[in-house]
């Protein structure tokens, strides 16, 4: 096969060619420069973000690291308690029935709308920004550690029972690893709400941390710079989802394919 | 528990007294059934004639409404070691490789982890399938899985073994070879065996007793001392097949 015509170059030739024509219609005063500012000036900015950041001395890597360590003390805090309490639930139905309107009303509350309510509570400060992060993470988690104990397939219980497993042997020995790739798969969706949320969470009281750096460009009339920051999270949310990916075919070997085949 | 009182001959390997289940609807009635040690019996019956509910009150995962069942003479209150079951389809642990599945088996026996891995290595081999250890469940066909679930029924040791239509779900010809296999299987390690199937021929070409399930009982038995292994086409083995049939429609 010709290099023309494999997938990769077909794709990246396309991105090439929008980003001449963005450039080209900036250049002829088709698009404002504040509203669509050119590839060139996104690069531009790109690198100033690098050597001297925005505002001056606060670098991307900088808004980047204050960014993650929120989002991950929020998934952490959210992922401990959320695992065993939805793992429990899942096993036992009394606790299933009566949980659920809460889990359902609660997850149905969007995140950012609490925003005022965490700012009272937690105060101006990180607090408030990662418990925004855990509350958004922990219903998710929950509800996949419930269904992911749940819905355990009785026949391996069963034939675990056979086998004299039972008590703790069976939690760590059939239930859990069975319920592992449902609990991996809910971290996936869960990062992702956290990159979501963050950019709101961020909004107020911080001049670090990319959602910061994308309001407070703005009010500067650096759409440049907003852009450069929403790269940067899209980048990053990328990167993290392919890093669990990973993971999961680390972890799992024996369950590549196996989810279409079971249900 | 030494059969001190009578000779092991007397007394069933398994026996069932009187067992009732009711799903709503009775699904067994009274039902009585004795096993011998080592013999081999299957259950034929229509879907949803009780076989398998019969299986799992034996096996101790279902609660009788009423009767009871001995194994060695003493009453079954729950799963456990000594009662190896083969289900269906799909009851290994699919993250663990084949042979670590084996070992789940042998474990329940309490042996430390080179003699649970000895005993699986040797059971491996028994089913055919050694060099495969390392496969997951879901890197096998549906016959090898069957292979890898009838070996580690046998890694626990169990003082019977129950089959729950172990090969409903292959396809004819390798539900053939499988059938072969485990006599082959079997005559190496015996053990008493009740074997629940769907297939009049595959229980001719098995068992030691055909047991018919209908109405919530037994409606017939049909013991069979021809040698292992039997042809498909013994003409003896037709005339009971004829026989059986009539007694099911």
């Amino acid at each position: 096969m010709r290099w023309v015509e494999r997938p990769w170059f077909q794709g990246a030739a396309c991105v090439v060619v929008l980003l001449a024509l963005w450039e080209g219609a900036s250049a002829l005063g088709w698009l404002k420069p504040f509203q669509f500012p050119p590839p060139s000036r996104i690069a531009a900015a790109s690198w100033e973000m690098v050597v001297a950041g925005f505002p001056t001395g606060t670098r991307i890597g900088q808004h980047a690291l204050v960014t993650l360590q929120r989002i991950f003390t929020g998934f952490a805090l959210a992922t401990v308690v959320a695992i065993p309490l939805g793992l429990l639930i899942g096993r036992v139905p009394a606790l299933d029935q009566l949980t659920l309107p809460i889990v359902t009303f609660a997850r149905s509350v969007a995140t950012l709308s609490l925003l005022p309510l965490a700012l009272l509570w937690f105060g101006l400060g990180e607090t408030s920004k990662v418990m925004l992060i855990a509350y958004a993470c922990f219903w998710v988690m929950l509800t996949n550690a419930i269904a992911a104990a749940k819905y355990v397939d009785p026949v391996l219980i069963r034939a675990a029972r056979t086998m004299d497993a039972r008590g703790p042997a069976l939690f760590f020995r059939v239930i859990l690893p069975a319920a592992t790739p449902r609990l991996l798969a809910g971290a996936r969706v869960a990062i992702g709400i956290g990159f979501m949320v963050i950019v709101g969470a961020e909004m107020i009281a911080t001049v670090a941390g990319l959602g910061a750096l994308i309001m407070e460009a703005r009010t500067f009339y650096r759409t440049d710079v907003s852009i450069v920051g929403m790269i940067a999270l899209g980048v990053l949310g990328f990167a993290f989802t392919a890093g669990l990916g990973w993971l999961e075919r680390v972890l799992l070997p024996w369950h590549r394919g196996l989810a279409e085949v079971r249900r | 528990m030494h059969a001190r009182t009578a000779p092991v001959e007397a007394r069933p390997k398994i026996a069932v007294c009187g067992v009732t289940k009711r799903y709503g609807a009775a699904v067994l009635n009274g039902l009585d059934l004795e096993v011998a040690e080592n013999e081999f019996v299957t259950l034929v019956g229509r879907s949803g004639c009780g076989k398998t509910t019969l299986l799992n009150i034996i096996a101790g995962l279902v609660e009788a409404t009423a009767g009871e069942v001995l194994v060695d003479g003493v009453a079954v209150t729950g799963p456990g070691r000594g009662k190896g079951v083969v289900f269906q389809a799909q009851a290994l642990f699919p993250w663990l490789t084949a042979i670590r599945n084996i070992e789940f088996g042998a474990r329940s026996r309490g042996l430390d982890a080179a003699a649970c891995r000895a005993e699986a290595e040797q059971l491996l081999a028994l089913v055919g399938l050694a060099g495969y250890g390392d496969r997951y469940p879901s890197q096998l066909s549906g016959g090898m899985q069957q292979r890898v679930a009838i070996a580690r029924a046998l890694a626990q040791d169990p003082q019977i073994l129950l089959m729950d239509e172990p090969f409903g779900a292959l396809d004819e010809i390798t539900r053939i070879e499988m059938q072969d296999e485990l006599l082959r299987v079997w005559s190496t390690r015996r053990k008493t065996v009740l074997f629940v199937t769907h297939s009049i021929t595959e229980a001719l070409v098995l068992s030691d007793r055909v047991v018919v399930m209908g109405g919530g009982g037994i409606v017939g038995e049909y013991p069979l001392d021809a040698p292992r292994p039997r042809s498909r086409a013994d003409p003896r083995l037709a005339a009971l097949h004829e026989r059986i049939w009539e007694h099911l429609r």
